[in-house]
C-alpha cells in the first residue's frame, strides 16, 4: 500500500501550481461577472453574511466592555459637569421646543389651508456601527440591524447632525449603509438660503461630496447649507445634507464646479439612526381613481 | 558534548491544523474592527499576512484554495464586488508558493522585505478586479496599507513561531 498522505507525499500529484492559479482566477472573474453584471448572487451575500455576523459580535465585545469599564470608572466632577451643560442644554432646548410646536401647528394649519402634504413626523431607530470595510473604493459601513429589527433597502440613515447616507443591502441581523460620499452617490438636495433644487454626488472621498450641473450664473455661496428637498422619496425634507466649502467659475467649463462638506459626522460616531416610515411623496389623481370605479 | 546542539536556524515544528484554524479566525475578526478616521489608510490586511505566513511555513495545508475562500469571505465583509479579493489573494499565495523555499531560508527580516511585493501584487490585483467591475482609483493613500502589512510581517512571524517552538522545547525535555 503506497501511502497517501499528502504530508508525507515526496511528489505531490494533481495539477501544477500554475493551471490551479488558472483555475481559481477564472472563477473569480466567472464570479465577480456574475455578481456586477447579472446581479445573481443574493443568496451567496446573505448566506456568507450569517456566517460572518457571529465574528462581527465577537469583535465588538472587546469594546463593549471597554465602553461599560470606562463608564463605571467616571469620576465625580466629571459626572457633575456633564449633569450640569446637559441640565443647560435642556433649558436652551426646552424654549426652542415650545416655540417649535406652536409653528408646528401654524405649519400644519397653513399647508392644510394650502393642500399641500403634511410633514410626518420621523421615527428613527437607533443601530450600532459594527465594521467598516477596509476597502478605500467604497464608502460604506456595516450596522448591527438587518431584516429581523425590520429594516428595508432604501431606508435613509442619519445622525443627530445631519444625513449620512441610505442602506443599500440587508442581511438578516446585519444591514450595508452607503455613506453620501460614496462615489457617484446622489441625494437630492435644495439649498436652505433660497430653495434652488438640485443633486449632491459623493465624490469617494471623505469630507467632500460635489454640486454637479449647475448652470454658471446659478446663485450658490460659500456657507449656503444643503437641506434634502424630499424630491425622490428617499429621504424625507429638511435634513442637513452639506455646507458649500468652494464655489468656483470656470469659463471652459459649461457647469459651477461646487464643493460641499457633509455635515453629519460621517467618521466620528459609533451609533446611527436608521429612518423608518418615510412619507411616501407621490402624488394622488383622483381623477384616474374615480375613472376606475 | 556541545556538538550536539546543531548550529543555524531551528527549523519549527510542524504547525497544529488548530492553530492555522485559530490564527486565520483571528485575522479574520481584525479585518471586521471597525477602524475610524485617517489611520484607515494604515489598516494593515491582518488577514492576507497571516495566510501568506502559513502559505510560506506549510505550503501543503494552506494554498489557493484557502486564500479563494478567505478572500470570498473578504469581499463578503467589504460589502464589494464579490470575487474580487478573491482573485488577488489567490494570485498572492500563488507569487508566496513560487518563492516559498526561498523566503524560508531568509531571516526575520529579509522576510519581511519579501513581503513588499508580495502585499504590492495583492493590492495591484485588487485594483485591477475593482476597475474592471467599473470602479474608479481613488488615491495613492491606497497603497499605505502595503507597508503596514509589510510590517506586520514581524510581529505576526514571532508569535506563530512562539506555540510552535515552545512544543519543540516541551518535546525536547
Amino acid at each position: 500500500m503506497p501511502i497517501r498522505d499528502e504530508q508525507l507525499q515526496l511528489f505531490p500529484r494533481g495539477p501544477g501550481a500554475g493551471a490551479r492559479l488558472l483555475i481559481y482566477v477564472l472563477i473569480s472573474i466567472a464570479v465577480i461577472v456574475a455578481d456586477t453584471r447579472f446581479k445573481v448572487l443574493g443568496g451567496v451575500r446573505s448566506a456568507l453574511s450569517t456566517l460572518l455576523y457571529p465574528m462581527q459580535e465577537a469583535v465588538q465585545t472587546p469594546l463593549a466592555v471597554y465602553d461599560t469599564v470606562s463608564g463605571f470608572f467616571v469620576n465625580h466632577a466629571q459626572l457633575q459637569r456633564d449633569n450640569a451643560r446637559l441640565r443647560q442644554r435642556n433649558l436652551d432646548y426646552a424654549g426652542a421646543v415650545l416655540r417649535y410646536h406652536d409653528l408646528e401647528q401654524e405649519n400644519t394649519r397653513l399647508r392644510t389651508l394650502l393642500h399641500a402634504h403634511l410633514r410626518t413626523p420621523l421615527h428613527t431607530s437607533l443601530a450600532e456601527i459594527i465594521s467598516v470595510p477596509r476597502d478605500p473604493y467604497s464608502r460604506r459601513i456595516i450596522v448591527d440591524r438587518g431584516s429581523q429589527d425590520g429594516v428595508r433597502a432604501g431606508q435613509p440613515v442619519m445622525d443627530e447632525i445631519g444625513l449620512l447616507g441610505q442602506v443599500t443591502r440587508v442581511y438578516p441581523y446585519t444591514s450595508e449603509v452607503t455613506l453620501l460620499t460614496d462615489e457617484g452617490q446622489p441625494v437630492p438636495v435644495q439649498i436652505q438660503r433660497n430653495g434652488l433644487r438640485t443633486i449632491t454626488f459623493g465624490l469617494g472621498t471623505d469630507n467632500m461630496i460635489d454640486v454637479r450641473y449647475l448652470p454658471q450664473g446659478a446663485d450658490i455661496r460659500k456657507g449656503d447649507l444643503l437641506v434634502t428637498s424630499g424630491i425622490g422619496g428617499v429621504y424625507p425634507a429638511g435634513l442637513p445634507v452639506a455646507t458649500v466649502a468652494n464655489v468656483e467659475h470656470s469659463a471652459n467649463r459649461a457647469f459651477l464646479r461646487v464643493e460641499c462638506i457633509p455635515k453629519a459626522a460621517i467618521n466620528s460616531y459609533r451609533q446611527v439612526l436608521i429612518v423608518s416610515d418615510v412619507p411616501a411623496a407621490k402624488p394622488v389623481l383622483p381623477v384616474a381613481g374615480n375613472k376606475k370605479q | 558534548m556541545t556538538f550536539i546542539t546543531p548550529k543555524g536556524p531551528a527549523i519549527p515544528v510542524a504547525a497544529n491544523r488548530l492553530l492555522i484554524v485559530i490564527s486565520l479566525i483571528i485575522g479574520l475578526a481584525l479585518n471586521l474592527l471597525p477602524w475610524i478616521g485617517t489611520i484607515q489608510w494604515w489598516r494593515p490586511d491582518f488577514l492576507l499576512v497571516i495566510l501568506l505566513y502559513w502559505v510560506v511555513q506549510q505550503p501543503r495545508r494552506v494554498g489557493m484554495g484557502a486564500a479563494w475562500m478567505l478572500g470570498l469571505l473578504t469581499d463578503m465583509a467589504n460589502g464589494g464586488v464579490l470575487g474580487q479579493h478573491a482573485m488577488a489573494y489567490t494570485v498572492a499565495a500563488f507569487a508566496a508558493l513560487m518563492l516559498q523555499r526561498r523566503i524560508i531560508n531568509f531571516n526575520l527580516w529579509q522576510q519581511t522585505l519579501q513581503m513588499l511585493p508580495l502585499l504590492l501584487v495583492e493590492q495591484l490585483m485588487s485594483i485591477l478586479a475593482a476597475t474592471f467591475a467599473g470602479h474608479a482609483f481613488s488615491g495613492i493613500e491606497y497603497f499605505l496599507s502595503v507597508l503596514s502589512g509589510t510590517l506586520l510581517w514581524l510581529p505576526v512571524s514571532l508569535l506563530l513561531q512562539w506555540p510552535r517552538n515552545a512544543t519543540r522545547a516541551a518535546d525536547a525535555s
